[in-house]
């Protein structure tokens, strides 16, 4: 992580948008920072973590969102500034208490990052969470910029102690994860004092931090975000660019501010397209607006994922006065621009060609028909799969195996996390549900209790050992109490894996670096009374025998715990490998075997491959991991390990 | 009959997935996807080969008796009830040691010891009672361990697994028990030599059991599980009609059960099969209906005919003529087993022309059907 | 000092996710912020681990942001850790002036055909205004390791002097971001590229 720390106020760096907000953090002087991983936020935390220590503030990996957004509430009833940062799916797990701690206010600013990932590049669904800013009454900022990543978060901080409430910024994956230039500021140096103010200015008997008269809170609650909109009507954070009277309005946020000035520069509109560009999102600055609708006939509105800006803006138009101007208006419900899905830059240009009826050839004809020509056999596509050495290679290889021995036709239901790849060739397309943290194992539990319809599949569920602190316990104590038949395979590769190997309770180790009580997933099963296995998916026989044990039993719940480390984080610590592994050419008898290929085609892990011209298998030696488990698998014998 | 030699898709559809899988073990094994898992055959991943030796050498795909026969015992499919026969004989072991094991008579024990010492074998694939009374498959190469082997399972056993695991390069000489079939599967893979597999040639004695059916492993052990303290049993019996009965042997007395009961375990594959007595193997064995302790052999090759002779000349075996009423009526029941047999298949296909997966002249289908 | 040929100037570095792409393109980035360029970088990120394609879109202007994606048929130079995924890049990317350097060293796609390289290396020919193959793994395994690949490509990029950047510029970022004792591997590599690209 480049220095967020960085005392060079003036200074321009080169920040990923997740760091500018961190940065934009620091410079409000927090002092409390929880999260829960979760693509495209982690770095967020994973900045801020790396310099807590150092610049005097705490920072945790929270169990999960709701306990990290909770927390970090608790911190600013105490008068402490302090930031939760979270992937989409995270709000969803936090909304509860976003929901009541809309109601109550705050203490010192409290403030919530949500990254969308938009087209769910690395998540299980997709959604656009900026709608929560109108369905639970939250002041929301969505930057389109990394400079603004960074000044935003620094104001959201004032912005809510000055309305007494949460506030929320919006990002995404093209600006969370993507760099530019950020001109860093001031680093306060101030000390924090905790102290949690037990009078309260209303009624000194009551506490300020209940959701309680709600109704009436809730009133109040309007009374704020007008008072936000207020402040908004003049944020340099909305800004025009264009001419005074344009043919085509842009109304642009985040990540699609830099798409409509590239879009309008490609094809030199400067003169007849404007953009206006929000950065307060929730309330809309309505003034403002109305000012440019009354300019333009045409109006395209870009924004990623839901019509939201667009949906709004027509709602408030329906309460002006009957005389103003009604102007044509483009964008999702259009379909001039998709409504699901990430956008870029080339949709843009499109839309707004095609608005402005102008051709536009982003290269010459016949170079985009050679390029069309290349056959599609020149460029394979590369499908997502576990990494050499890789654990869950092994575990769901054995679960295979064991599966189509007990011959019941049983299944797998998971959630999200490296081993999600298990829904494909990956991991022999054995996990049939994938939904959100947890779900695994919560959809196994109705499963568990078919029996009397005649089900008699056996039901496995999965989740990772992260996965397991987050949200499985619960549906494991449920499975316990109401008896229901699954079994449960917790993948423990010490690591929050998909994310960037972040600790967890299990691991031992803080955000910030400090050893500390590991919490032992196995006592913790044992301790709810379920029958417990530990097995190393490396060692397939045992693990495959196990699994065909656990699915032969009746009754409630039992737990099998795949340990081994992710060999990732393995080989960073190690920096040698298990084993020498290489294939002996002279056993191997390539397309003769009649194996079909096992080795390649049905194990497909990346460092195994094919070699076309041998006609035989071939370790590929700058891929491969050397984890040995490719020759347990050859019937020829032909894969060999020796350890190292 | 459809000769085309398939792939494992299509062993799933035809033969595992249509009830005509006997457990016979010819496929188990002889690649890495397919296995054998108590009392099933499975298919551990999706092979996309169109062709395959798992297909090639199943019992229950394209088998052409006639050519069979004729590779093996030199002869045309014979229309007899017993198949292709040089002598049949009555015979019993002379060994105390192996008559207190065997079931029957001890024949199949004696013989395969005495191929051992006489070393026309190295080793014998046979099938043992495990711990839980289920039989399992193993290679023998002691007398020691051909003494494990005696003794009838009743219950069907994927022995040829065994044999498709041996080394390719190994040179070791072997004897199989098998059971009808078992053997023509052996037989089907001695009519087309398998490639990179351990040479189908080493086999050079295969002793064929007489077989009316096989119990199914899959529900039959459960029921054993549910009505019999296992550890306690010695052995199983099923004694000749009109005895009705399933008999256990403990260590405190003998248990019955009536066979009807156990009846509902019958492999359904076995409802399809033609050969009661191994019609392809070297020397086929069975009980003798009415007289303990002797078995029935049906000598077929001049291999069989040596190991016979030998065993007669050293005194290993008790050697009889074979009662003419017994004779008559071992006929009689493996000609009831043919008929029925192909009655069902016909019933099976709906077309009388579509015999499955076996391939018979028109005058015995003919002479079996009138 | 040089200018850029082009403003934006549009460079994409395409691989396969585990191959270091991230890394030059911040190592190239930096060093244009630090001579007061605005400096955008976009990255495919989830595949990364996951040996999925992977590509860094870098915007390099004078003036202003631009966004840290390249709209189709924009790329003014593409560097290339291997040739399916160059292939891939310039297909959708490519235009009638733009500069490739890439790899030669093939990464097989699991279960997949793979083409030959000649094809591949063909066909990228015929989309490049210019071309420069380089067999960069090879040389690198030559230094030690396959990793150095990385800087013998950043090393070919500025050798072929097609960004206003020269080798003082490289090794200050890598003076940031390396560790002291990996520093002269480094630029042992670096070198490398550089001579490499005036060879060919």
């Amino acid at each position: 992580m480049a220095g967020i720390g960085i005392d060079a106020p003036g200074t321009t760096q080169l920040f990923i948008g997740n760091e500018a907000i961190a940065r934009g953090a620091l410079e409000a002087g927090i002092g409390f920072a929880a999260a829960y991983p979760g693509t495209p936020s982690t770095e967020i935390m994973e900045s801020l973590a790396s310099v807590a220590k150092k610049m005097n503030f705490y920072a945790e990996w929270s169990v999960n969102e709701k306990v990290a957004l909770e927390s970090a509430a608790g911190a600013s009833f105490a008068g402490i500034r302090a930031i939760a940062a979270m992937k989409q799916n995270g709000v969803n797990v936090a909304s509860d208490f976003l929901a009541n701690i809309v109601m109550s206010g705050i203490g010192a600013g409290l403030v919530l990052v949500c990254c969308d990932d938009p087209s769910a590049i690395s998540s299980s669904n997709e959604q656009d969470t900026r709608n929560i800013a109108k369905w639970l009454d939250i002041p929301l900022l969505e930057p389109g910029t990394f400079q603004e990543a960074k000044d935003m978060t620094k104001w959201a901080f004032d912005l809510a102690e000055e309305l007494d409430t949460i506030c929320v910024i919006r990002s995404v994956t093209r600006i969370a994860h993507a760099r530019g230039n950020v001109k860093l500021g001031e680093l306060p140096k101030k000390e924090h004092k905790a102290h949690f103010d037990n009078i309260c200015p209303i009624a000194p008997t009551l506490t300020k931090f209940i959701p309680y008269p709600s109704a009436w809170l809730h009133q109040q609650l309007h009374v704020k975000l007008d008072k936000a909109r207020e402040v908004f009507e003049s944020s340099p954070f909305n800004w025009y660019v264009g001419p005074e009277e344009a043919e085509l309005l842009i109304i642009t946020c985040g990540s699609c501010w830099l798409y409509s000035l590239e879009a309008v520069k490609t094809l030199n509109l400067e003169s007849k397209v404007g953009i206006l560009k929000l950065g307060t999102i929730w309330p809309l600055p309505q003034k403002l607006i109305e000012k440019h609708l009354s300019k333009s006939p045409k109006i395209l509105v870009v924004e990623e994922i839901d019509p939201f800006l667009e949906g709004n803006i027509k709602e408030m138009i329906a309460d002006l006065p009957p005389a103003s101007p009604h102007p044509t208006f483009y964008g999702k419900r259009s379909g001039h621009i998709n409504a699901y899905g990430e956008l870029n830059p080339n949709m843009v240009i499109g839309a707004t060609a095609r608005i402005m009826d102008i051709t536009y050839e982003s290269r010459p004809a016949e170079y985009s028909k050679k390029a069309a020509e290349i056959p599609f056999t020149y460029m394979p596509m590369r499908i997502m799969t576990f990494c050499p050495g890789c654990p869950h290679r092994a575990t769901f290889w054995a679960i295979k195996n064991a599966l189509r021995l007990d011959g019941r036709d049983g299944f797998v239901t998971g959630d999200i996390g490296c081993y999600s790849m298990a829904i494909g060739p990956a991991g022999f397309f054995q996990e049939r549900t994938m939904y959100c943290m947890g779900a695994g194992a919560g959809v196994a539990n109705g499963l568990g209790k078919l029996a009397q319809f005649g089900f008699n599949q056996p039901v496995l569920a999965v989740c990772g050992d992260s996965t397991f602190f987050h949200a499985t316990i619960p549906a494991l104590i449920n499975g316990v109490y109401n008896h229901s038949n699954f079994t449960l395979v917790i993948l423990d590769n010490s690591a929050t894996a998909m994310t960037g190997f972040q600790p967890h309770p299990g691991t031992g180790i803080t955000a910030m670096g400090e050893t500390t009580r590991v919490v032992d997933i196995e006592d913790l099963c044992h301790s709810l009374g379920v029958q417990v296995d530990v097995c190393d998916p490396f060692d397939l026989e045992n693990t495959t025998a196990t699994l065909l044990k656990a699915i032969a039993e009746n009754g409630g719940p039992r737990v099998v715990i795949m340990r081994r480390e992710c060999e990732l984080v393995r080989a960073r610590r190690e920096k040698k490998p298990l084993y020498k592994v290489h294939v002996d050419p002279d056993k191997c008898l390539g397309e003769a075997c009649g194996c079909n290929r096992l080795c390649t085609s049905a194990f497909s892990c990346p460092g195994l491959i094919w070699d076309k011209d041998a006609g035989k298998a071939k370790i590929d030696e700058v891929i491969c991991a050397s984890c040995g488990i490719c020759a347990d698998i050859c019937p020829q014998g032909a894969i060999i390990k020796e350890a190292v | 009959m459809d000769m085309k030699v398939k792939g494992s898709k299509e062993l799933l559809t035809e033969v595992i997935d249509t009830g005509l899988c006997t457990l016979c073990g010819a496929c188990a094994g002889s690649c890495p996807y397919l296995v054998s898992y108590k009392g099933r055959i499975v298919l551990l991943d999706n092979c996309t080969l169109s062709e395959g030796q798992c297909y090639q050498y199943c019992p229950r795909t394209c088998t052409d008796m006639d050519a069979i026969s004729r590779q093996v015992l030199g002869m045309p499919y014979s229309s007899d009830e017993l198949g292709v026969t040089k002598e049949v004989l009555m015979a019993r072991s002379t060994d105390a040691n192996i008559k207190g094991r065997a079931q029957y008579g001890g024949t199949v024990t004696t013989i395969l010891s005495l191929a051992l010492e006489e070393g026309l074998v190295d080793g014998a694939i046979l099938t043992r009672m495990s711990d839980d009374k289920t039989p399992s498959a193993f290679l023998a190469r002691s007398r020691k361990e051909i003494l494990q082997g005696a003794g009838s399972n009743y219950m069907a056993c994927p022995v040829l697994e065994v044999l498709n695991h041996i080394p390719k390069d190994s040179t070791e000489r072997m004897g199989v028990v098998a059971m009808p079939c078992q053997v023509l599967a052996l037989s089907k893979m001695r009519n087309e030599p398998p490639q990179d597999r351990m040479n189908i040639g080493n086999v050079k004695l295969v002793v064929g059991l007489f077989c009316t059916w096989a119990l199914s492993l899959n529900g039959f052990h459960q029921f054993l599980h549910e009505n019999l303290d296992l550890p306690r049993v010695i052995k199983f019996d099923i004694p000749p009609p009109p005895a009705n009965r399933f008999d256990a042997y403990t260590s405190s007395g003998k248990i019955s059960f009536p066979l009807d009961e156990i009846r509902k375990f019958i492999m359904p594959a076995c409802t399809y099969c033609l050969d009661m007595t191994s019609e392809f193997a070297d020397i086929s064995v069975g009980s003798v209906e009415g007289i303990e302790g002797w078995n029935t052999v049906i000598v077929r090759t001049d291999v069989g005919a040596d190991l016979m002779k030998m065993a007669k000349k050293k005194g290993k075996l008790e050697v009889n003529i074979l009662p003419p009423e017994n004779l008559a009526h071992l006929k009689e029941a493996s000609l009831l087993k043919k008929k029925r047999a192909l009655k069902e298949i016909i019933t099976k296909s709906g077309d009388r022309k579509n015999l499955l997966y076996v391939g018979l002249q028109e005058s015995i289908i003919d002479n079996l059907l009138a | 000092m040089k200018t850029l040929t082009k403003d934006p100037l549009n460079l994409i570095i395409a691989g396969v996710g585990g191959q270091g792409n991230v890394m030059i393109s911040l190592l190239i980035g930096k060093a244009f912020v630090r001579q007061g360029y605005f400096v955008t970088i976009g990255e495919t990120y989830g595949a990364s681990q996951r040996s999925g394609s992977v590509m860094s879109h870098l915007r390099i202007s004078r003036e202003s942001q631009y966004s840290p994606s390249i709209p189709n048929g924009r790329a003014d130079i593409i560097l290339g850790m291997e040739p399916v995924e160059t292939l891939r890049i310039l297909q959708q990317f490519g235009n009638s002036d733009v500069i490739t350097i890439t790899n030669s060293r093939l990464v097989y796609a699991v279960g997949m055909e793979y083409p030959s390289l000649d094809k591949v290396a063909e066909a990228i020919k015929g989309l490049s205004a210019r071309l420069w193959l380089i067999d960069a793994t090879d040389e690198a395994a030559k230094l030690g390791d396959p990793v150095f690949a990385n800087m013998i490509l950043i090393g070919t990029l500025i050798g072929s002097g097609i960004l206003p950047i020269d080798r003082e510029s490289i090794e200050l970022s890598l003076q940031e971001s390396s560790p002291r004792e990996k520093l002269d591997a480094n630029m042992l590599a670096f070198n490398k590229g550089m001579e490499l690209v005036n060879r060919g």
